[in-house]
C-alpha cells in the first residue's frame, strides 16, 4: 500500500494513530493480552505471509525460527533457568537476532531447493526438529522453561505498566510493515515475485534462482527473530512448549486467515485470532452436549473454517471482494474491476490468488 | 481505489479495536459495586479454576472440577449448578461473603497458554485467588506470576514439580498436595531393604515430571546405600522402546519405571518381548503404575509389583467413603470413579484449603494469605491424611505404598492392596533436597549415601478391606 500514493500513507498513519490511543482507552489487560499478543503474532505471520505472497513458499519453519531467537535471548540475559549468560539485553538482542537469521539462512539453502509440499514438508521438519532440541538439551530450555527473563530497559515491567512494551511492539510491527513493503518494490524483491511466477524463465534469464530464495528466506528468518524477541519479552518467559506444533499451527491459521497474499492480513489475522481465543473461552453458547465454554476450539474452529471457505484470500481478501460486488451492483458507484487488469504489476493479491 | 479499499481495511481494524473495548468495559461496572460491598458485611470473594482442557491431560478437565466444586458443595453449602461439574456451583458461601467462581480456565499443558489464562482471570475477570493450575510446567509458571502479583492468592491445583515452591518461594503460592517426589516416598526403602536391591537402573520419560518422580526414589534408595549404575531416559511419547530398553543393564537388582500414559504399556509389552516375563521382585513403577488404564491393558503381568501414591483407592476409612459418596451424589458414577485420582482429590484440598483459609480470615482477602499458613486439612477435609504446610507453604502429608494383587473384584482386571502408609511426607525428604540443590534433571539428583528420610523404618503398616 505504500508504493500506491499518499493516501495509502495517510491511512497508515490514521490506524497507527488509533492504535496509539488503545492504552487510554482499553483496560491494561485487553492492551496486553489482546493487542500486544496481536502484534507480535502479526509480525511472526508477516515473516510467513512475505514469504508465501513475493516468493510463493509457505513455511512452515517460521515458529521454529523465532523459538531459535526466543531462546538465544533467554539463554544469553539473565533468568531462571537456562544458560543464564547474563549479558546486557541488547547485545542479547543482536546475538539472538544474529543467531536465528543464520539458522534462518542455513534452513533457507536447504528449503529453497524444493517447492510446493516438499517445501511444506522441510520447514515443518524444521520446526519439529527446533522444538525436540530444545526439549531434549534441558540445559538450554530448563527445568519447566527459563523463567524471568531480564527485559530491556525500554519495555519497562509489562506486568505493571503494559504500555511501554505495547508501543515498542507497535513500533516494530510498523517497521517490519513498512519495511517488507519496500522490499518487494526493490529489485530484489521484484525478482522474487519473478521467481514466484516463473522460476524457469528466470534461470534463463540469469538468476540464480536458489540463492535467491535462500536469501528471502533469510530475511523472512530475521522478521520471525523480530517476532521471537517480541514473544519473549511479551511473556517473559519461554520453553519448549512455546514453540510446539500447535503454535506453528497457530501462526499459519493466522496467516491463512488474514489472507496468504497482502502483508496486512498478518495483523488483522493475528488481532481476529486473539480476540477469538480469549473471549470464545466465555462466549461460547451452551448447546446441549455438543457446544459450550469447555468447546470453545469448535466455535474457533468454525469461524476460521467460514472464513477461508467464504474468501481464499482470508478477511483482506473478504473485503475486496465485497467491495467489489458492491461496486458492481450500483452502476454509477464505481467502474466494475477486471480481476486481472486491476493488480498492477507485482501485486500479489492477484497473481497470488489464481 | 485503492485508497477505499484500505479505508475500509482501516475500519475493520478500528471497528474489531471497538468490539475488544466492549467486551473490556463490560467488566469493569459489575468490578466496582463488588469492591465497594467487599468492604462492609457480605461481599463477594471472586475464584478462578485453572485447569487443562486441551492437551495431554485435557480429559481430566471435569474430574479436576468436580474436586473442586466438592469442596465448595460440602464446605461453603454450595450447590452443583448442573449435571456436568462445568455447569458451576451456586449459593457457595464462606464467611457471609460470597463465592463466587468467575471462570473455569482451560489451559492446554503448555506454560504460555497457562499463564494466559490466568491473566484472564486475574486481570480481566479480577478473581481474588486462583485455584490451579494442573500441571508441572503451568505450576512453575504461575507460582512465577504469583511472585509479581503479591496481592492475589495462588493455590496449585494438582501441578507436581517440586520447584514451584522450594525454588520459586512465591510468599503467596500454596500447595496442599504433595509433589511428584514425595509420591514415591517408601519406594527406595522398600527396593533396598525388602527386595533387596543393591543396585537398581532408573528409566522414566525425558522431562521435567518424571525428573521430579524419580528424584523421590533415588533420594530415598541411594540415601539408605542403594546405587544406581544407569538412568536411561526416552521421549516423552516415544513409540517404540526397543533401543532404551537394550540400554537397561542385565547386571543390576531392579529396575524402577517412570515411563507414564500410554507410553508405560507400550514399555511394558515390548520389555516382555525382549527380556521376557517382568520379574515384579525386579521393577517397581511410580505413580502410573496403578491407572486403571495400565491395569486393564497390562496389569496381569503386573501382579505383583509395587508402587506409591497420595491416595489409595482401596482405603475403607469413612472419610475416604464420604468425599466419593459426596462426588456420586453430585456428579454420578463416572465422575466418582475418578475420585482417588490424584486429578480430582488434588483440587478437592485445594478448595478445602482455600475455604478453611477464608473462615480464619473472617473472609477478609486480605487477611488470607496469612490464615493460609496455618491451615491444616484434617479429617473430612483430607480422607487420605491430613495435611500441614511447611515454610515454603508446600503440603507435608501422607504417601501410600501398594501393591499390585489378582483379580478380587470379579472385573478381570487386577486390584490394588495397600499396605503401608508413611506419614508426614515432607518436601525436602529430610534435608536432600534444598531450594540450593541442583535442578533436577538427567543426572540429578546425584546417587549419595546421605541420612536417610525421616520415614524410613517408620512406616505404618496398613490393610484395608480384610
Amino acid at each position: 500500500m505504500i508504493a500506491h500514493g499518499r493516501n495509502a500513507w495517510l491511512l497508515l498513519a490514521a490506524v497507527v494513530l488509533v492504535a496509539a490511543l488503545a492504552p487510554f482507552v482499553f483496560s491494561e489487560f485487553f492492551v496486553s493480552v489482546i493487542l500486544t499478543k496481536a502484534l507480535w503474532l502479526g509480525v511472526a505471520a508477516a515473516s510467513l505471509t512475505f514469504l508465501s505472497a513475493y516468493g510463493g513458499m509457505v513455511s512452515l519453519a517460521q515458529v521454529g525460527i523465532y523459538g531459535v531467537a526466543g531462546m538465544a535471548y533467554a539463554n544469553l540475559v539473565l533468568a531462571d533457568g537456562g544458560n543464564a549468560a547474563a549479558w546486557a539485553p541488547w547485545p542479547a538482542v543482536l546475538g539472538a537476532l544474529l543467531i536465528a537469521t543464520a539458522v534462518g539462512l542455513g534452513f533457507g539453502a536447504i528449503a529453497s531447493r524444493s517447492e510446493g509440499i516438499y517445501f511444506l514438508m522441510i520447514t515443518l521438519a524444521f520446526s519439529v526438529l527446533i522444538f525436540y532440541f530444545f526439549s531434549q538439551v534441558t540445559s538450554l530450555s530448563g527445568f519447566g522453561g527459563v523463567n524471568n527473563l531480564d527485559l530491556p530497559g525500554l519495555v519497562g515491567e509489562p506486568v505493571q505498566d503494559p504500555a511501554p512494551l505495547y508501543y515498542t511492539t507497535l513500533v516494530v510491527s510498523v517497521l517490519v510493515f513498512v519495511g517488507l513493503r519496500y522490499a518487494s518494490r526493490t529489485p530484489f524483491g521484484l525478482a522474487l515475485q519473478g521467481l514466484r511466477d516463473e522460476p524457469a524463465r528466470m534461470r534463463a534469464l540469469g538468476f540464480d534462482v536458489t540463492r535467491h530464495r535462500m536469501l528471502a528466506f533469510g530475511l523472512a528468518a530475521f522478521v520471525a527473530a523480530i517476532a521471537g524477541l517480541l514473544s519473549v519479552w511479551y511473556n517473559r518467559r519461554i520453553s519448549p512448549g512455546s514453540i510446539n506444533l500447535a503454535q506453528t499451527i497457530d501462526v499459519l491459521i493466522i496467516a491463512v486467515v488474514g489472507g496468504l497474499y497482502r502483508l496486512e492480513g498478518a495483523w488483522v489475522g493475528a488481532l481476529v485470532y486473539a480476540l477469538l481465543d480469549n473471549y470464545s473461552r466465555e462466549y461460547t453458547p451452551e448447546i446441549g452436549n455438543v457446544l459450550g465454554p469447555g468447546r470453545f476450539n469448535t466455535v474457533i474452529g468454525i469461524v476460521f473454517l467460514v472464513i477461508v471457505l467464504l474468501s481464499p484470500g482470508g478477511l483482506v481478501g473478504l473485503w475486496e471482494s465485497g467491495r467489489e460486488r458492491l461496486a458492481r451492483r450500483r452502476p454509477g458507484g464505481g467502474s466494475p474491476r477486471n480481476a486481472v487488469g486491476a493488480g498492477s504489476e507485482g501485486d500479489p493479491a492477484t497473481s497470488g490468488a489464481n | 481505489m485503492r485508497a477505499r479499499k484500505l479505508l475500509a481495511l482501516g475500519s475493520a481494524v478500528v471497528a474489531l479495536g471497538l468490539v475488544g473495548a466492549c467486551g473490556g468495559d463490560d467488566d469493569e461496572p459489575s468490578n466496582e459495586p463488588a469492591a465497594d460491598a467487599t468492604a462492609e458485611a457480605g461481599g463477594t470473594i471472586k475464584v478462578g479454576f485453572l485447569s487443562d482442557c486441551e492437551g495431554a491431560f485435557g480429559s481430566f478437565f471435569e474430574p479436576t472440577i468436580a474436586g473442586f466444586n466438592l469442596g465448595l458443595i460440602k464446605n461453603a453449602g454450595g450447590t452443583a449448578g448442573g449435571e456436568k461439574p462445568s455447569d458451576g456451583v451456586t449459593g457457595a458461601k464462606v464467611a457471609g461473603k460470597d463465592i463466587e467462581v468467575v471462570g473455569y480456565g482451560c489451559a492446554d499443558g503448555t506454560a504460555d497458554k497457562a499463564i494466559e489464562e490466568t491473566r484472564r482471570l486475574m486481570e480481566q475477570e479480577d478473581a481474588d485467588v486462583l485455584v490451579g493450575p494442573l500441571s508441572g510446567d503451568e505450576g512453575i509458571a504461575v507460582a512465577n506470576y504469583a511472585k509479581e502479583h503479591p496481592d492475589k492468592t495462588f493455590i496449585n491445583g494438582i501441578a507436581g514439580a517440586q520447584d514451584s515452591t522450594l525454588k520459586v518461594q512465591a510468599p503467596n503460592f500454596y500447595r496442599f498436595h504433595p509433589d511428584g517426589a514425595q509420591w514415591s516416598a517408601g519406594l527406595g526403602d522398600y527396593a533396598f531393604n525388602e527386595l533387596g536391591w543393591k543396585k537398581a537402573a532408573i528409566i522414566g520419560d525425558d522431562y521435567s515430571f518424571p525428573y521430579t518422580s524419580l528424584a523421590g526414589f533415588v533420594a530415598e534408595y541411594c540415601a539408605i546405600g542403594g546405587q544406581i549404575p544407569k538412568r536411561v531416559w526416552a521421549p516423552l511419547g516415544e513409540k517404540d522402546y526397543s533401543s532404551f530398553i537394550s540400554q537397561i543393564p542385565k547386571d543390576v537388582d531392579g529396575l524402577y519405571v517412570g515411563i507414564g500414559g500410554s507410553g508405560l504399556i507400550t514399555f511394558l509389552k515390548q520389555y516382555q518381548e525382549q527380556r521376557g516375563k517382568i520379574d515384579t521382585q525386579k521393577m517397581m513403577g511410580n505413580i502410573f503404575w496403578d491407572d486403571p488404564l495400565v491395569l486393564k491393558e497390562v496389569g496381569k503381568s503386573l501382579v505383583g509389583g509395587i508402587t506409591s501414591g497420595m491416595t489409595a483407592a482401596d482405603a475403607d476409612n469413612p472419610e475416604v467413603a464420604t468425599y466419593i459418596d459426596g462426588l456420586k451424589t453430585a456428579y454420578g458414577e463416572e465422575i466418582s470413579g475418578t475420585g482417588p485420582s490424584v486429578f480430582t482429590y488434588g483440587y478437592y484440598t485445594a478448595a478445602n484449603g482455600l475455604i478453611r483459609g477464608l473462615e480464619a480470615a473472617e473472609g477478609d482477602v486480605a487477611k488470607l494469605q496469612e490464615s493460609l499458613t496455618s491451615v491444616e486439612l484434617t479429617g473430612d477435609d483430607a480422607p487420605w491424611g491430613d495435611v500441614t504446610l511447611d515454610d515454603n507453604r508446600q503440603a507435608i502429608s501422607s504417601v501410600y505404598v501398594k501393591k499390585i494383587v489378582p483379580d478380587k473384584t470379579g472385573d478381570g482386571v487386577p486390584d490394588v492392596e495397600t499396605f503401608r502408609k508413611i506419614n508426614d511426607v515432607d518436601q525436602t525428604f529430610g534435608g536432600f533436597f534444598s531450594p540450593d540443590s541442583p535442578e533436577l534433571s538427567r543426572s540429578n539428583p546425584k546417587c549419595e549415601k546421605s541420612d536417610a528420610p525421616p520415614w524410613v523404618g517408620n512406616a505404618e503398616e496398613v490393610s484395608f478391606g480384610q
